[in-house]
């Protein structure tokens, strides 16, 4: 029986692979890096283009190829949703829930300037 | 029909000034979270109505009474372009406020939900990237940072997140209790709770009751996870977890941070009484007739 990968879990071998390169990359050194999951060039391709369109990687014309590179590191990119997490705005309020965002510090005090 | 929409203006007005902060500072909303919820709702849609109501009711006035029967008359003076001779100034400019209101409204919505739902969604991907999913609770996932922060990402495809600093700070119970309030948000949608007072509230900031109601509506959805966690887990657990992330909380410096968290931690582990059956009853009804009243008014006006 064949296993076929999530594109989800793709997605995420492939940004595993440009975030340990130290240069942009083909797709091709994207298939070699992956070697073990026999990915065929095209899905290679397929994972970029969803990659680029959600905006976490760039590519650059290089001879007839393209050379592919994320757009921030690994790190940014964890540091992006803390801030998202624990940014108490009302709203971001609406499009996330926290465990302690709940009432913020400025929030409560605007709440209390406003009724005193 | 002047008296009606006179009596549905100064309805709204009271609706989204005083009886919002009324109910902002009340007590007993503690006592009663889904309760107070279904009244804030009542109070936004039912002011909302009421305003739009006013100016419809006078607007529409020449063209007949009640408005199942003015608003076809106004449709066919429109169409053939003979107006009602008692048609004036003031009726069209009631008219114009109360569509542009209405359209104000609806649009802020529909704005807000769909800078919602970008933000939720470029989240999500990186989220997807980045974060490993936790094995100890199908559905969880953990992000690789220090800093402890618990939360979820509402939606038809929500998340359940973690960061390593949580699962460094806290005993599994404590997670567990964490866990159960964040499920809370997730299955009652509080988000789309929120999300209208998130709206209105950035469409008038002026309007102190709008604000109020923001704060207010937000703070009642925690009280309502917090019940659920409790129900799940100890109650000790779940202020145990508090405190913990609390102590770690990069707003943990702030004075006010601290006060609206002992505030928590207070109504945890000493709950207020439920107000009683009867009272939700009546709550819940009251909250039914508040919408009922100015549909009625127009209808009938």
């Amino acid at each position: 029986m064949v296993i076929v990968p999530r594109l989800g879990e793709l997605e995420k071998a492939v940004m595993e692979a440009l975030w340990s390169a130290d240069a942009p990359v083909t797709a091709r050194d994207v298939q070699d890096a992956l070697a073990d999951r026999h990915l065929a060039t095209t899905t290679v391709l397929t994972v970029l283009g969803r990659l680029e369109r959600k905006g976490l990687v760039t590519r650059e014309r290089a001879g007839r190829a393209h050379r592919y590179r994320s757009v921030a590191s690994r790190e940014d990119h964890v540091a992006t949703l803390m801030r998202d997490a624990l940014d108490a705005t009302p709203d971001r309020g609406a499009a996330l829930a926290r465990f302690l965002g709940s009432m913020p510090a400025d929030e409560r005090a605007a709440l209390r300037d406003l009724l005193d | 029909m002047a008296v009606t929409a006179f009596a549905l203006l100064v309805f709204g007005l009271l609706l989204a000034e005083p009886v919002s902060r009324r109910l902002a500072t009340a007590e007993w909303p503690a006592r009663d979270p889904v309760g107070a919820l279904l009244l804030w709702q009542a109070i936004g849609l039912s002011g909302g109505l009421a305003l739009v109501g006013s100016g419809l009711v006078y607007g529409l006035g020449p063209f007949g009474h009640p408005m199942t029967a003015a608003l076809p008359n106004a449709v066919a003076a429109a169409t053939t372009g003979r107006w009602p001779d008692e048609l004036g100034l003031g009726h069209l400019l009631a008219l114009l406020a109360a569509l542009l209101l209405a359209l104000r409204l609806i649009a802020v919505l529909i704005a807000v939900m769909v800078r919602t739902l970008r933000t939720r969604r470029r989240h999500r991907d990186l989220l997807d990237l980045l974060a490993t999913p936790w094995p100890a609770v199908p559905g969880a996932r953990v992000l690789d940072h220090p800093v402890p922060v618990a939360y979820c990402l509402p939606g038809l495809r929500s998340r359940l997140v973690l960061s390593a600093g949580v699962l460094d700070a806290l005993e599994p119970a404590a997670v567990a209790a964490v866990l159960a309030h964040e499920r809370a948000h997730l299955r009652e949608r509080h988000d789309l709770v929120v999300l209208p007072f998130v709206a209105w509230g950035a469409t008038a900031p002026f309007v102190r009751g709008m604000v109020c109601a923001q704060l207010a509506v937000a703070a009642l959805v925690e009280m309502r996870a917090d019940d659920v966690a409790t129900a799940c887990t100890t109650r000790s657990q779940l202020t145990g977890a508090l405190r913990s992330m609390g102590a770690a909380a990069p707003a943990a410096a702030l004075t006010s941070f601290s006060v609206a968290l002992e505030h928590r931690l207070d109504r945890i582990l000493a709950p207020p009484a439920p107000l009683s059956v009867g009272v939700r009853l009546l709550l819940r009804l009251g909250a039914a007739a508040l919408v009922a009243a100015p549909v009625t008014a127009i209808l009938l006006g």
